[in-house]
C-alpha cells in the first residue's frame, strides 16, 4: 500500500488481517509495533534526533499519538513559509506549555536568517527593528516565539524543511508519528511598514497527521484558489472556537476559470468511467482520506465512519477491459475532481443552453451607443457561444415603452418584429419562432443584430419597461431554463417592477444610507425566486449616466447566481468604453455554462454549515441552488461545530452537480482535510489572513444592508481587535496595556486588509459616494474570487520610471516579471515619476508633473507633460523598449485577475483634474484620507481596543 | 351573561386561535430546518397568515379599548405597536431569500408570541369566569 512511501528507512508495513490494521516491522531487528514509526531504524546518521518513545503494541489505530520530538522540528522546523527558526508549540494539556520552556523564554523577536544551529537556548536575541522590548517580553512563559531546543547541537534544519515544503505539506510531511504544529511567531506592527508582498503568500499549510491520505499524491489538498478555510486547523469544540474569536468559514470559487498558461495549473481531472463510490449514509464521495478495510474490499467513510462496499468496477479499466491500479484512480489522488455522472443523476434530459437577451432600446440607450455595441458583440460572439451540438437557443426582446419581440423562423433571412404594449399582463404574441435554435435561425439572427440599433434610432421613446421584458423572457425560456441577459441604460420606470429615482443626496453619509443599498421593490426578489425555481439565471449589464438603482436590480443576479456589471457614464463614442464593454460582454457570452446546478458541502460529523454568502438561492439548510454556475465567483460558507470532534483530522467536501452545456451531467468534487486541534495558539498559527479578510468582507457587506454602513465598518474593526485581544491575552499571555500591537506572523497583513476594507468604496465613510457605485462595489466585494478581491481591497502599486531592468520583460521561465509592489502611501509618489496603481477594476497611470519630456515621449508619444491629457485612455504601443515594458505590465496585470473584467486605464496627472486625482489617491489606503484614519492611526485604534479602552 | 362576560369569552376564543397560529408557525419553521418544506412554499404559506394574525390581534385590542378594559388593553398595546412598526418598515412578510439567515429570529419571535398568547388566554379565561361569578351574585 502507498503508506509505505511515507515510512522511514528500515521499516516495513505489513497488513495484519486479524486486527485489520498495519503492523510496522523494523527490518533489521524484526521488532514490530502498531505505532507508525517515526525514526529510521539504522540509528545514528543524525545524532541529534532522539528516538521517539515507542510504546509496545497497545493501540490499534496507528499514528494518533503525539510526541514533541525533535523530529517535529526536523520536519517542520525551518518554517514552511518562513525562514525563521522553529518556534515550536509543544503538545500537552489544554494550555500546552510545559514547564521546561520557562527557562528558555526569550524575546519574541528573531533576526531573519538567524540559523537554527547558532540559536542556543541561552543566547539572548536581538530585537529586530531596534525597538524597545515590549512590556510583555519578560512575562513568565510567553508561549510564542520561543526557541525550543531540547537537543542541543541539532543541525540546521531549514534545508530539509524547505524540501518538505516543496513537496506540499498537504499530506503531513510524510515521516513522523508526532503531531506537527504551526510555529507561532509574534510580529509587532506599530511603527512598521507592512510587507505588501506577503499578500500573495500561500495560506499556512495543512499539517495533517501522517497517513491521513491513502495516496502520497501532492494534489490531495485543493489549490487555495478553489477552496480555502479561514483556519487550516479545525478546533475540536465550538467553545474553543468562540473563545478564540477567530471566524470559521470556507472560502471557495469551485468553478474558477482554468488558465493553464497564466497559473501553470492542470485542468481538473475527470473520472470518465462513471464509477462513483459514495457513502451510503452521508452520501460523501470517495476521496483520498477514506480508509480501505477488509483487504481493500470495503472503504470506511471519512466523514461518518460507515463501512461501504468498494464498487466492483473500481479496480477495472473499462476502456481497455483489464484490471487497473486502484492507487492511480484520480479521485484518490486529487482533491479537485470531476465525475461524469450516470443517468440516475439527471432530473430530466439535459437541456440545451438558452440565452434570452432583454435589451433596453429607449432613447438614452440608443444614444449612448450601448445597443449598437451590444448587438455587434453578440453578432461577433455567435460562434463562441457554447453550442457544441447545435442545440443552443436564443431569443431577443427589445424593451422601451412597449415590448418588441422578434420572430426568427429557421428558413427566413429577415426577422419580423411583434410589438406588445400591454405591460401589466405580459403575454407572448406568438407561440413559436421567438425562442429559436441558434444554428438553424442564424441568418435571421444575424440580420436582426446588424440593424437592431438603427431600427430604434428615430423612435425617441423615453421610458423602460424592463420588469415586463424580464417577465416575457422568463415566460419564453422558463420551461427549459437558461440565462437571461438584461442590458439597460435607464432606470426601469414602466410596467412591472417600475422604480423611482430614490437617490436623495440628503441620505448619503447618514445612518439611512443603508436603505439605498437594499431593494426598493419586492418585485425583483419575487421574480428572482420564480427564476431560480425554473432554472433561469439573470445577468445584469447596467449603463448609467444617471441613477439606475443598482441595489435593486442586482437582486436578480444575486439570487439567481448571475452577475451584475456596471458601466458608469458609458458612452460608446469613447473607444475605451466600447472596448471594455465589448470585451467583457464577449467573455460572458463565451463562458462555458454549467446548468441546473446545486452546491452542497458535506463535512465530518459535528460540523454544520451555518450561513452562506454569495450569489445563489438557499433551497434548504445545506443546499445552494444555482440555475447557471458562473465561472470565477466566490462563495463563503460559515461553519459551526454542533458536537465535539474526536478524530485527528476532519474532512470537508464540496460537491457541485451540474449539466454542462454539451449535455453531460457532471459532479465537481473538492475535498479538503484539516487536522484538529484543542489549542488556541495552534488555531492562531493556522489562521489564513486572506480567507479571514474575505469572510470579513462578506460579513461587513451583509451588515451594511441589515444595519448601517457605520455598523459594518465597526464590525470589521471589532472582529479584528477581538481576535488580536485574544491572541495577546491567551497566546502571548501578556496582560495589561501594551505599547505594541502583537499579531501572529501569519496574520500580519490582516490589519492592513481590514484598514483597506473599511476605506473601500463599498463601505467608506462619507457623503460623496453615489449609491450606484457603492452598491456595485458591494456586488463585487461579495463575488470576486480571492485573487481579484485582495487587489480590489488593497490595490497594487508599482513604480515604473525606476523599475528594475527585468520588470516588464519575460524572464528565463517565460513569466512576465512585474515590478516590486510598493506600500500604498503617497510618500512613494515622486514628482518626476511614473506610477501604476491597479485595483483589478481600474488601472491608474500616475504621471508626476515634473516628469522629464523623455519619459512622456517614451510612454505616451507626446512632447512634454503639458500636452498630456488625463482621463480614460489607451496607452500607445511605441517603438521603444520602455513603452513595450509598460504595456507588458498593464497587459500582465489585466491577465492576472480572474473574471471577465477588463480594467480601464486612466492617466492621472499629478496637478490636474482633482476628482480623478483624488480617486487615484483614495486607493493609497495607508494614507490618511479626509477624516478616515491612516494605517498607523488605524493600528493605534485597534491597539487601544486590544488594550481594553 | 353580560357584556363583559361575552367580551372575554370572545377574547378567550381569539387567544386560542392566535395560539394555534403560533404553534403552526413554529411547526413550519422546524419543518424548514428539517428540509420537509422548501423556503418558497414556507413563505407563501406563512405570509397568508401574517396579516390576519395581526389584524385579529389589533381588533381584539380595539375591543378592549372601546369597552374600557384598560388593563387588558394595556397588556396588548405594546404588541400592536410592534406589529404596526413592522408593517411600516415593510418587513412583516417572510422573505424566502433571507429566511435561513433570519430563521432563528423568526423562531424566537414566534415563541415569545406563543407565550404571550398563552398568558393572555388564561388571563381572559380568568376575567370571563370572574365576570360570570359577579353576574350570578
Ligand atoms: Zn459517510
Amino acid at each position: 500500500m502507498s503508506q509505505e512511501v511515507m515510512l522511514p528507512q528500515g521499516w516495513e508495513a505489513r497488513w495484519d488481517s486479524q486486527s485489520n490494521a498495519y503492523v510496522y516491522v523494523e527490518q533489521s531487528t524484526g521488532r514490530s509495533q502498531w505505532e507508525v514509526p517515526t525514526q529510521p531504524s539504522y540509528g545514528s546518521s543524525n545524532p541529534s534526533v532522539s528516538p521517539a518513545p515507542q510504546p509496545a503494541a497497545s493501540h490499534h489505530r496507528p499514528g494518533r499519538r503525539q510526541y514533541p520530538t525533535a523530529q517535529i522540528q526536523q520536519v517542520y522546523g525551518g518554517g514552511g513559509y518562513d525562514t525563521q527558526p522553529q518556534a515550536q508549540q509543544p503538545m500537552g494539556g489544554a494550555s500546552g506549555y510545559p514547564d521546561h520552556n520557562a527557562q528558555q523564554q526569550q524575546p519574541q523577536y528573531f533576526t531573519p536568517g538567524f540559523g537554527g544551529a547558532d540559536a542556543q537556548p541561552q543566547q539572548p536575541q536581538q530585537p529586530a527593528y531596534g525597538q524597545q522590548p515590549p512590556s510583555y517580553g519578560g512575562t513568565p512563559a510567553p508561549p510564542y516565539g520561543q526557541q525550543q531546543q531540547p537537543y542541543p547541537g541539532q543541525q540546521p534544519v531549514d534545508q530539509m524543511a524547505n524540501q518538505f515544503q516543496q513537496m506540499n505539506v498537504g499530506y503531513g510531511g510524510g515521516a513522523g508519528g508526532g503531531k506537527q504544529l504551526h510555529q507561532i511567531q509574534t510580529v509587532n506592527l506599530i511603527g512598521m511598514q507592512p510587507d505588501v508582498t506577503g499578500l500573495v503568500a500561500p495560506p499556512p499549510p495543512y499539517l495533517l497527521p501522517p497517513n491521513a491520505a491513502v495516496t502520497a499524491s501532492p494534489h490531495i489538498q485543493p489549490d487555495p484558489s478553489y477552496q480555502r478555510c479561514t483556519l487550516t486547523s479545525m478546533p475540536t469544540t465550538q467553545s474553543l472556537l468562540n473563545k478564540s474569536k477567530l471566524p470559521l468559514a470556507l472560502v471557495m470559487a469551485p468553478y474558477r476559470s482554468f488558465r493553464g498558461e497564466v497559473d501553470g495549473d492542470d485542468p481538473v481531472p475527470v473520472v470518465e468511467d462513471s464509477v462513483i463510490a459514495r457513502c451510503r449514509r452521508c452520501r460523501a464521495y470517495i476521496n483520498p482520506f477514506v480508509t480501505f478495510i477488509e483487504g481493500g474490499n470495503r472503504w470506511k467513510c471519512c466523514m461518518c465512519g460507515l463501512s461501504n462496499e468498494v464498487p466492483q468496477l473500481f479496480d477495472w479499466n473499462q476502456a481497455e477491459n483489464k484490471p487497473a491500479d486502484r492507487w492511480a484512480r484520480k479521485e484518490l489522488n486529487h482533491s479537485v475532481v470531476e465525475f461524469i455522472a450516470p443517468t440516475e443523476y439527471m432530473v430530466r434530459p439535459p437541456q440545451p443552453p438558452v440565452y434570452a437577451f432583454v435589451i433596453d432600446v429607449s432613447q438614452q440607450a440608443i444614444q449612448s451607443g450601448m445597443v449598437a455595441v451590444a448587438a455587434r458583440t453578440i453578432l461577433e460572439s455567435l460562434d463562441n457561444i457554447p453550442n457544441a451540438d447545435n442545440r443552443t437557443k436564443v431569443a431577443i426582446i427589445a424593451v422601451s415603452t412597449s415590448l418588441h419581440f422578434f420572430s426568427l423562423p429557421a428558413d427566413a433571412t429577415e426577422a419580423s418584429m411583434l410589438v406588445v404594449s400591454d405591460l401589466t399582463d405580459v403575454f407572448l404574441p406568438k407561440p413559436v419562432d421567438l425562442l429559436v435554435n441558434l444554428t438553424e435561425s442564424r441568418p435571421a439572427i444575424e440580420s436582426l443584430l446588424g440593424k437592431l440599433s438603427d431600427m430604434f434610432q428615430d423612435s425617441h421613446t423615453v421610458g423602460n419597461a424592463l420588469g415586463s421584458g424580464l417577465q416575457a423572457a422568463h415566460q419564453l425560456i422558463g420551461k427549459i431554463g437558461g440565462k437571461i441577459i438584461a442590458l439597460t441604460a435607464t432606470l426601469p420606470t414602466l410596467g412591472e417592477g417600475a422604480l423611482k429615482a430614490r437617490d436623495d443626496p440628503k441620505l448619503l453619509g447618514t445612518s439611512k444610507e443603508s436603505s439605498l443599498l437594499n431593494a426598493a421593490s419586492s418585485f425583483y426578489k419575487t421574480f428572482a425566486i420564480e427564476c431560480s425555481k425554473q432554472q433561469v439565471a439573470v445577468d445584469m449589464f447596467l449603463f448609467s449616466t444617471s441613477y439606475t438603482d443598482v441595489a435593486t436590480l442586482s437582486c436578480l443576479p444575486r439570487y439567481t447566481a448571475g452577475q451584475t456589471y456596471l458601466y458608469p457614464g458609458f458612452n460608446a463614442s469613447r473607444s475605451e468604453d466600447a472596448i471594455k464593454f465589448a470585451t467583457e460582454f464577449g467573455k460572458v457570452l463565451s463562458m462555458p455554462m454549467g446548468l441546473e446546478a446545486v452546491i452542497r458541502v458535506r463535512a465530518t460529523r459535528g460540523i454544520r454549515m451555518s450561513a452562506f454568502h454569495g450569489n445563489f438561492f438557499i433551497r434548504s439548510t445545506d443546499l445552494l441552488a444555482l440555475p447557471v454556475v458562473p465561472t470565477d465567483q466566490n462563495y463563503v460558507i460559515e461553519l459551526q461545530l454542533e458536537d465535539d470532534i474526536k478524530g485527528s483530522f476532519v474532512v470537508l467536501q464540496t460537491a457541485i452537480l451540474h449539466t454542462t452545456c454539451y449535455g453531460e451531467r457532471r459532479i465537481r468534487v473538492i475535498t479538503q482535510a484539516m487536522p484538529t486541534t484543542d489549542s488556541i495558539s495552534e488555531l492562531y498559527g493556522s489562521a489564513d489572513q486572506i480567507a479571514i479578510a474575505t469572510y470579513l468582507t462578506n460579513k461587513a457587506v451583509e451588515r451594511s444592508m441589515s444595519h448601517s454602513l457605520d455598523d459594518a465598518r465597526n464590525t470589521v474593526t471589532k472582529n479584528l481587535s477581538d481576535m488580536l485581544a485574544v491572541y495577546k491575552n491567551q497566546v502571548t499571555s501578556s496582560s495589561g496595556a501594551s505599547a505594541q500591537l502583537a499579531v501572529p506572523e501569519n496574520l500580519k497583513l490582516l490589519p492592513l486588509l481590514c484598514c483597506a476594507l473599511v476605506k473601500h468604496v463599498g463601505l467608506r465613510e462619507g457623503a460623496s459616494i453615489p449609491p450606484d457605485l457603492r452598491a456595485y462595489a458591494q456586488c463585487l466585494l461579495t463575488t470576486l474570487p480571492c485573487q481579484s478581491l485582495v487587489p480590489y481591497i488593497h490595490p497594487r502599486f508599482y513604480s515604473l520610471h525606476n523599475m528594475p531592468n527585468d520588470a516588464g520583460n519575460i524572464n528565463e521561465t517565460g513569466q512576465m516579471v512585474l515590478p516590486p509592489a510598493l506600500n500604498l502611501t503617497s510618500e512613494r509618489l515622486e514628482r518626476h515619476g511614473l506610477f501604476l496603481i491597479e485595483d483589478s477594476q481600474n488601472i491608474f497611470i500616475w504621471v508626476g508633473h515634473e516628469a522629464v519630456p523623455r519619459l512622456i515621449q517614451d510612454v505616451f508619444g507626446l512632447n512634454n507633460y503639458g500636452e498630456l491629457q488625463g482621463g480614460k485612455s489607451t496607452l500607445p504601443i511605441l517603438d521603444n523598449p520602455f513603452s513595450q515594458r509598460v504595456n507588458n505590465i498593464v497587459n500582465k496585470t489585466r491577465e492576472l485577475r480572474r473574471g471577465v473584467y477588463r480594467p480601464h486605464v486612466y492617466v492621472v496627472k499629478s496637478d490636474a483634474e482633482p476628482a480623478l486625482r483624488s480617486w487615484a489617491l483614495s486607493l493609497l489606503v495607508e494614507d490618511r484620507m479626509d477624516h478616515m484614519s491612516s494605517y498607523a492611526q488605524y493600528l493605534t485604534t485597534v491597539k487601544n481596543k486590544v488594550n481594553g479602552n | 351573561m353580560g357584556g363583559e362576560g361575552w367580551l372575554f369569552l370572545f377574547a378567550v376564543l381569539m387567544a386560542a386561535v392566535l395560539l394555534f397560529t403560533m404553534v403552526f408557525f413554529i411547526i413550519m419553521f422546524s419543518d424548514l430546518e428539517c428540509d420537509y418544506i422548501n423556503p418558497i412554499d414556507l413563505c407563501n404559506k406563512l405570509n397568508q397568515f401574517v396579516l390576519p394574525e395581526m389584524i385579529a390581534h389589533a381588533f381584539l385590542t380595539l375591543c378592549f379599548l372601546l369597552s374600557g378594559q384598560w388593563l387588558a388593553f394595556l397588556l396588548n398595546a405594546p404588541l400592536v405597536g410592534y406589529n404596526v412598526n413592522k408593517i411600516m418598515a415593510k418587513n412583516h412578510m417572510y422573505d424566502a431569500t433571507e429566511i435561513f439567515r433570519t430563521l432563528s429570529g423568526h423562531k424566537k419571535e414566534s415563541f415569545i408570541k406563543l407565550g404571550f398568547y398563552l398568558v393572555s388566554f388564561f388571563y381572559y379565561l380568568y376575567r370571563m369566569i370572574l365576570a360570570l361569578i359577579s353576574e350570578s351574585d
